[in-house]
């Protein structure tokens, strides 16, 4: 039987289609066996992908909002950072933005004890919509640095980002605390 | 229309087959779960019988006409089947998260225009536009599928969502036999459906195995229950809702701020 040369190129594509299918759902799933089969393998890549945020200055900017320990207010005279204070604290946009980068790998860290408790998807879920509140924050911010009104807006935006990001942490602090998982205390140092 | 003793083997054992597995879906409670599933199994059991009738006492276009409707049908449920497959796992606590929807609807519109594109190319060497439709319509349809599991299955990795059992099995069950159906349709789009001939045969044979094989593995899957989630003790959980609680009062406070 003769093949027509447009069916030897329908040939082709397909298997073209078929070997990119195949080499996705091989990577994947190959990657998901990895997961299952060496749960803590990639702890390390997991924390190294954590950038370097202050967490004490953090806590100390949050905690003012929150009204956690009336003890640890920043200034002596109990009143509450201003503008200028949270921008050197934080370390201005790029502070802000290794903050927002950092919420991913939370919202991963939460991810990762799912594995084991699937009960935990409510705190990944929850992270997961603290990020995007972080990542709608920072971006107003970015917005208001292209249009040269950052000083003005840093102040309404940046306070509840940096609060959430904490609240963050804590969350996924307690979580693995909760769990006993092991690693707590790797964490305890990186968030 | 003739049929051959093995037309009549592979129907009764698609039959029965279908219908072990809806008893298997009924006496284990899965149709609660897997409402759509359901349905596709019911609608094969009545596809089967009502192709048997036609193909006994109606001409070979009766068949056609009616082999092409009830696939479309199929063909319906089957993406009924993916969507109900896609809530089992990116609604994990039955709420989509608005960035897995986002890549969901990416997945489905990629699936949509590759398969159009892939069903397109092929030349069809079928002789009536009723045949023509029913080729590239099958390879359509199994196109379309593969890539739909392969789209979940990058997605649910790629987002960190863990597939339950019972939907996992589903899915892999027609996600195989999507694949194999891409193989024997691309063979039909280029060496034709007639019954006459020889590799139209095996490769009709080689699917209808196939997707018997694809019946047993779920009549076997879904009667064995998942395994049991591990339970939080009471301590811990009540810990936990505590935690969330202040969490949340928190976050209100946050949100006010704006």
């Amino acid at each position: 039987m003769m093949i027509s040369g447009r069916s030897i190129y329908f040939v082709v594509v397909l298997v073209v289609v078929l070997a990119a299918l195949g080499t996705a759902v091989a990577y994947y799933y190959l990657r998901y066996r990895r997961r299952q089969t060496f749960p803590y393998g990639n702890w390390e890549s997991l924390l190294s992908r954590l950038s370097t945020v202050d967490r004490d200055k953090i806590a100390l900017i949050s905690q003012n909002v929150l009204n956690e320990s009336e003890s640890r207010r920043m200034d002596e005279d109990n009143s509450d950072p201003n503008a200028t204070q949270i921008w050197s604290l934080v370390g201005g946009l790029k502070g802000l933005e290794a903050m927002e980068r950092n919420c991913a790998v939370l919202v991963d860290l939460a991810f990762y004890v799912q594995q084991w408790y699937p009960e935990a998807s409510v705190v990944a879920q929850q992270l997961r919509l603290n990020a995007r509140e972080v990542q709608w924050h920072v971006g107003r911010l970015k917005s208001a640095a292209q249009t040269g009104k950052l000083e003005i807006f840093f102040s309404d935006y940046a306070q509840p980002a940096i609060t959430t990001y904490y609240l963050m942490t804590r969350r996924v602090l307690a979580l693995y605390e909760k769990y006993n998982l092991p690693g707590l205390g790797d964490l305890q140092r990186a968030i | 229309m003739h049929l051959n003793h093995t037309d009549y083997l592979f129907w009764a054992a698609g039959l029965l087959a279908h219908i072990v597995l809806l008893v298997v879906i009924s006496t284990r409670h899965r149709a609660e779960t897997f409402p759509f599933f359901t349905t596709l199994i019911s609608a094969n059991i009545v596809k089967t019988i009502t192709l048997y009738l036609v193909a006994l006492h109606g001409t070979r276009y009766s068949y056609r006409v009616t082999y092409s409707c009830l696939t479309a049908v199929d063909l319906a449920l089957q993406l009924c089947v993916v969507y109900e497959v896609a809530l089992h796992v990116f609604r994990p606590t039955g709420r989509w998260a608005p960035e897995v929807r986002r890549g969901f609807v990416i997945v489905v519109v990629a699936s949509i225009t590759v398969a159009a594109g892939l069903t397109t190319l092929a030349e069809t060497p079928a002789k009536t536009w009723l045949a023509a439709v029913l080729i590239r319509g099958n390879f359509f349809s199994s196109a379309l599928m593969s890539e739909l599991f392969a789209g979940m299955i990058v997605l649910s990795v790629t987002v960190g969502l863990p597939w339950k059992p019972h939907a996992a099995r589903i899915a892999q069950g027609l996600g195989f036999y999507s694949l194999v159906t891409i193989l024997t349709e691309a063979g039909h789009n280029i060496f034709g459906m007639e019954r006459t001939s020889r590799i139209s045969g095996d490769l009709t044979l080689l699917r209808i195995v196939t997707y018997l094989t694809c019946v047993m593995y779920w009549i076997v899957m879904l009667w064995r229950e998942a395994p049991a989630p591990r339970e939080l003790p009471a301590e811990i959980r009540s810990q936990l809702v505590a935690f969330q609680r202040l969490l949340e009062y928190d976050l209100r406070k946050l949100r006010a701020l704006k």
